[in-house]
């Protein structure tokens, strides 16, 4: 099982400014910023999937009442997300659930590589909020028709099934097969540049996510105490 | 660097798949067939600030009533648009009016290059579309705070709005958030 050294996809690094705005260290020096002040119940932390997440109404509607933070960044990879989590982003922080929605951007590295990154930021997160269970979402396919890129996806899916339930706290959401017609194509309505999700796209996911993150929350052992008084 | 160099920005490109899920030209295939199918007023082409657009509720309430069509591409620079207009994506159709925006995605350029990119890309549409206006966005600031990006896509700005000012089918017109309300 990968997760060690040796794998490239587990090793922690921060995003080079090559185009010249820092960009990406201004997000993240907010994230931790924020989390100085937020008390979230549900962490969001992820690449583009997750960040553009919270700029449709969907965010408004579905995710914002459970308190949540959204820790999304465009073109992050496993090795980002798990720099930003060592560095700050879970100073001061206790939620109950963390979303991690990341990988379909490791391109310099195997689907094996990948889901081993994503374990180790399961592990990273079990280990700092050890009360709290980590959904993993499922990386989605991409690309207009079947391409390598949908199999490499898939293949980090199915080494992420057998691995995390030996995590205890981490689970996997696969919502996949929603995005696909039965020819194998992608459609603009759901994906608008056949890689990130349009509004519709987002309320197709938003469903079982909210539902699980709902059962999650319900069972929590304070709120189940405090309800019983 | 001699003055025969071709600029870059101004030099028809298609954007290779490194990826490997062919999704741009996927999108260039795409606008190829709407402009086969639909008979917009206005057409709207560039990056992703143009591409996002579309995904939004202003987009339905603004722009669809104009009979409009959306052939944003994230990531897109000035000589990916040049390709995509060049190849397919202005045949068949006459809008009235072609909105451009592009620019902010043209890496290790110049402000001088990347306005001849922009400039290159009015004289395809011209050249397509004799008819059209072009009304060419200014490239908005990016960055938390003052950068060197900035800077060069202020210059980009300020070059274009000079070049246009001779030219019957074009003009500028910057969107800045900060501009619009000073």
């Amino acid at each position: 099982m990968s997760g060690d050294d040796m794998n490239p996809a587990a090793v922690a690094q921060p995003v080079k400014d090559l185009q010249g705005d820092d960009r990406w260290m201004s997000q993240h020096t907010r994230f931790v910023q924020e989390c100085k002040d937020a008390e979230p119940d549900v962490l969001f932390i992820g690449d583009s999937m997750i960040q553009l997440m919270q700029h449709y109404d969907v965010w408004r509607e579905v995710f914002s009442p459970l308190h949540a933070l959204n820790f999304g960044i465009g073109g992050d990879t496993t090795c980002n997300v798990l720099w930003r989590l060592q560095n700050g982003e879970l100073q001061n922080i206790r939620p109950k659930v963390v979303v991690l929605w990341v990988g379909t951007n490791n391109h310099h590295h195997t689907a094996e590589e990948v889901a081993g990154g994503i374990l180790s930021i399961a592990q990273l997160l079990t280990s700092r909020l050890p009360k709290a269970k980590i959904v993993v979402l499922g990386l989605l396919p991409r690309g207009e028709r079947p391409n390598p890129l949908r199999q490499k996806n898939a293949a980090v899916n199915d080494f992420l099934r057998s691995w995390l339930p030996r995590l205890g706290q981490a689970l996997l959401l696969d919502l996949s097969a929603e995005f696909v017609h039965s020819d194998g194509t992608i459609g603009p309505q759901v994906m608008f540049d056949f890689l990130h999700l349009t509004a519709a796209g987002y309320r197709t996911m938003a469903k079982p996510l909210s539902d699980l993150l709902l059962h999650i929350l319900e069972e929590t052992p304070e709120e189940k105490r405090a309800s019983a008084v | 660097m001699s003055a025969e160099d071709p600029n870059p920005a101004a030099t028809p490109t298609p954007c290779e798949d490194t990826q490997g899920d062919g999704r741009w030209i996927s999108l260039h295939n795409r606008f190829v067939s709407d402009s086969k199918d639909k008979e917009p007023d206005v057409l709207f082409v560039g990056d992703s600030l143009i591409q996002l657009m579309h995904q939004f509720g202003i987009w339905r309430q603004l722009f669809s009533p104009l009979h409009a069509l959306n052939f944003g591409v994230g990531g897109d620079a000035t000589q990916h648009v040049l390709w995509r207009l060049s190849n397919g994506e202005l045949d068949n159709i006459s809008p009235k009016v072609v909105v451009l925006w592009v620019g902010t995605n043209n890496h290790g350029q110049t402000a001088e290059q990347i306005c001849e990119g922009i400039m290159a890309i009015i004289q395809v549409i011209k050249n397509k579309l004799p008819n059209a206006r072009t009304l060419v966005l200014g490239i908005l600031p990016r960055g938390k705070s003052p950068n060197a990006l900035r800077e060069r896509n202020a210059k980009v700005n300020k070059l274009v709005q000079e070049a246009v000012l001779s030219l019957p089918h074009a003009s500028f017109l910057n969107v800045d958030p900060d501009h619009c309300y000073s």
